[in-house]
């Protein structure tokens, strides 16, 4: 087929014009997601990432948006460097209005930059207390580890497991847990009796499980994530350790749960309830079950309702006939406050915190169980 | 007590790292091209490991998959990556770039191929059992300690009394004169990195059964190797052996002593002293200009 030079150049010129012509009819939404999808903790990359892809897909089914969403992947490799490039990226390159992200280190380092720029960051994975108040455009859709640990100590002085041993990870995540266990055991007559911290990339735990022996306690918490916390529990459990295992909503990963050293781990999440009946919930457990042939986790619930909230939030703007913002998008959270998601009706505190009560699981059969 | 269970562990973790390490000595000592891809072969081989364990396959037909995977990926490296790019007068950067760009490319082969996960070998070899009061021991010590001592006898005699050993030895000395006793530099460069990329295995798969794999091992390896290699000198493969050792046994006796935070550190500090007061390393040769 022959193509003329003056037919080359008007493509050129609506080629050349299209994306102005796209900002200028706001034809898209730009959402970013700053995920760890390379490195030891990739495998959290791509389980938020699954549950963005079919809250997407629910979205684009129900038609509930008059412009589409362009989502805009970065890597955060899960460090805070990764997490301030791939921010900066997000913001600056591909101007996105509303970033989700996860991992404390990653959310520290990137929220001054969103902030600068307006943008609206919403964490589902990173538990670090820091987070609470990071800033007016930094919302938590997950409890943070300070409303976790609380939530485990009744449990541990019904269970007598008064004497803890504590391994964490050097970071806001690793010290906000041990402040926590420092603050909380003292209260149901128990004690810290060892903690040792470790390095994000340390793999070899012998040496520390004869640390941890060696100071004899009832159970054992470790605060890390990724493929070390596998590392830690096979470890521990291999070289004598065979103390009750804790942890915090990071061991509910697949990996951990296929682990056969991980059977009996306990572990907090807030309250997920599959069996609920409200639509939101109920069409997300089934779709994730015909598509994954498995249950979701409180990840998947999470990053779920993260995506599902900016479409709620774009559509009432678009409704309204604002443009669709960071500014207007938390102007637009404020004014509503609730919203129905997945677990039930979720609302908002003036710092962007969704409240949810915690629930305690143990990992039976390689799946995660309530137990309290 | 404590002591020698933290002793006990560091000769089985330093076990595991002497293997890792000598491949990498082995190589550029030979070569003296910097394999940056040695962590990749690591991975290969783990990997390959996994596979046969996750298809029910017996332990040898598992450890077998993992030589002939890291002994082929050594020998493509040295074949149609090194090879062309040393042809063309490649610089050391070139090199370095090139391998470490295939590093990448193999650990998005196994995210692809095994998931982004962390991934062990189950078995009973790594239960360890207390042997007295305070101090538990798994087989897989025996198991490390002996595979170690055994390989490294069994290279030392090839390096030493063979016709090949000798002239891999002299290989990095001068191939010029290597051709003129009738020996081709090129088949004792994929002897090198046949051979080091295959005392890899060991160490993978009892990584594989101990602390586990996932993809991005490849850096952590290197990093081990390149420690060990500038502690026992540079291209020593007794030093990067004894080093690699040293390094873990350091590593977990150290947190006797101080904060468990200090444990991957201790081994670098050893590092650092070695590059102010003794830049050759254990075994190495001075130089002097």
């Amino acid at each position: 087929m022959m193509i003329d030079r003056r037919t080359l150049l008007a493509s050129a010129a609506i080629g050349l014009g299209a994306p102005r012509l796209a900002r200028a009819q706001g034809a898209a939404h730009v959402v970013g997601t700053l995920f760890p999808m390379a490195g030891p903790n990739a495998e959290y990359g791509a389980i938020y990432t699954n549950a963005v892809q079919l809250a997407l897909e629910h979205i684009n089914a129900d038609k509930r948006l008059k412009a589409p969403i362009d989502l805009r992947v970065e890597d955060s490799q899960g460090t805070p460097q990764g997490g301030a490039v791939g921010m900066a990226k997000l913001a600056n390159v591909e101007r996105a209005v509303y970033v989700m992200l996860g991992f404390t280190g990653v959310a520290k380092a990137a929220a001054p930059i969103g902030t600068r720029s307006k943008i609206v960051m919403v964490n589902g994975g990173g538990v670090g207390p820091d987070l609470a108040e990071l800033s007016p455009y930094f919302w938590n859709v997950i409890p943070l580890v300070n409303q976790e640990v609380p939530a485990l100590l009744p449990w541990l002085q019904e269970k007598n497991l008064k004497r803890v041993a504590l391994i964490y990870v050097d970071d806001p995540l690793g010290n906000g847990v041990l402040q926590e266990l420092r603050n909380g055991l003292p209260g149901i007559g128990g004690a810290l009796v060892g903690d040792y911290s470790i390095p994000p990339a340390t793999q070899q735990f012998a040496a520390i499980a004869a640390r941890v022996r060696s100071a004899r306690p009832d159970a054992v918490y470790f605060a890390s994530y990724g493929a070390q916390q596998s590392q830690i529990i096979k470890q521990l459990r291999d070289n004598g350790v065979s103390q009750q295992i804790l942890t915090y909503s990071g061991g509910g990963i697949p990996s951990v749960m296929a682990l056969p050293e991980a059977e009996g781990l306990v572990f907090t999440t807030q309250a997920a309830d599959w069996t609920r009946d409200d639509p939101v919930t109920h069409r997300f457990v089934t779709d994730w079950r015909a598509k994954h042939n498995s249950d979701p986790s409180t990840y998947h619930q999470n990053y779920y309702n993260a995506m599902r909230l900016f479409a709620l939030l774009a559509e009432g703007l678009e409704k309204a006939g604002k443009p669709v913002t960071g500014e207007t998008l938390r102007e637009e959270m404020l004014r509503v406050r609730s919203f129905a998601l997945v677990g039930g009706n979720g609302t908002f505190n003036d710092r962007g915190m969704l409240s949810m009560p915690i629930q305690i699981n143990q990992i039976r059969d390689g799946r995660a169980q309530k137990i309290a | 007590m404590l002591f020698l269970q933290l002793l006990a562990s560091g000769i089985q973790t330093g076990a595991i790292y002497a293997l890792t390490a000598a491949g990498f000595a082995l190589i550029f000592g030979a070569t003296r091209i910097f394999h940056v891809a040695h962590g990749a072969t690591f991975a290969l081989a783990g990997y390959a490991f996994l596979a046969s364990s996750q298809a029910g396959w017996p332990w040898p037909v598992g450890c077998l998959l993992a030589l002939v995977a890291a002994v082929a990926f050594g020998l493509a490296m040295d074949a149609f990556v090194y090879r062309p790019i040393q042809r063309d007068q490649g610089s050391f950067f070139t090199v370095f770039v090139a391998a470490f760009g295939m590093t990448i490319v193999v650990q998005s082969l196994i995210e692809l191929a095994f998931g982004r996960g962390f991934e062990v070998v189950n078995t009973s070899l790594t239960m360890a059992r207390q042997v007295m009061p305070g101090v538990y021991l798994a087989d897989v010590f025996w198991v490390a300690v002996g595979v170690a001592l055994a390989l490294f006898i069994l290279v030392t005699v090839f390096l030493n009394r063979t016709r090949a050993g000798i002239g891999l030895r002299a290989l990095s000395e001068n191939p010029e004169l290597l051709r003129a006793y009738g020996l081709s530099s090129r088949r004792l460069s994929a002897l090198a990195f046949g051979l080091g990329s295959a005392l890899v295995v060991p160490g993978a798969v009892l990584t594989a059964m101990t602390s586990g794999l996932q993809p991005a091992i490849s850096a952590q390896v290197m990093l081990i190797s390149l420690a060990a290699a500038v502690v026992g000198g540079i291209g020593s493969l007794h030093g990067a052996a004894l080093a690699g050792l040293l390094l873990g046994v350091i590593e977990n006796l150290v947190i006797s002593f101080v904060d468990t935070q200090w444990s991957a550190a201790a081994g670098f500090v050893a590092l650092f002293a070695f590059i102010l007061f003794r830049p050759s390393g254990l075994f190495g040769r001075a130089v002097v200009r």
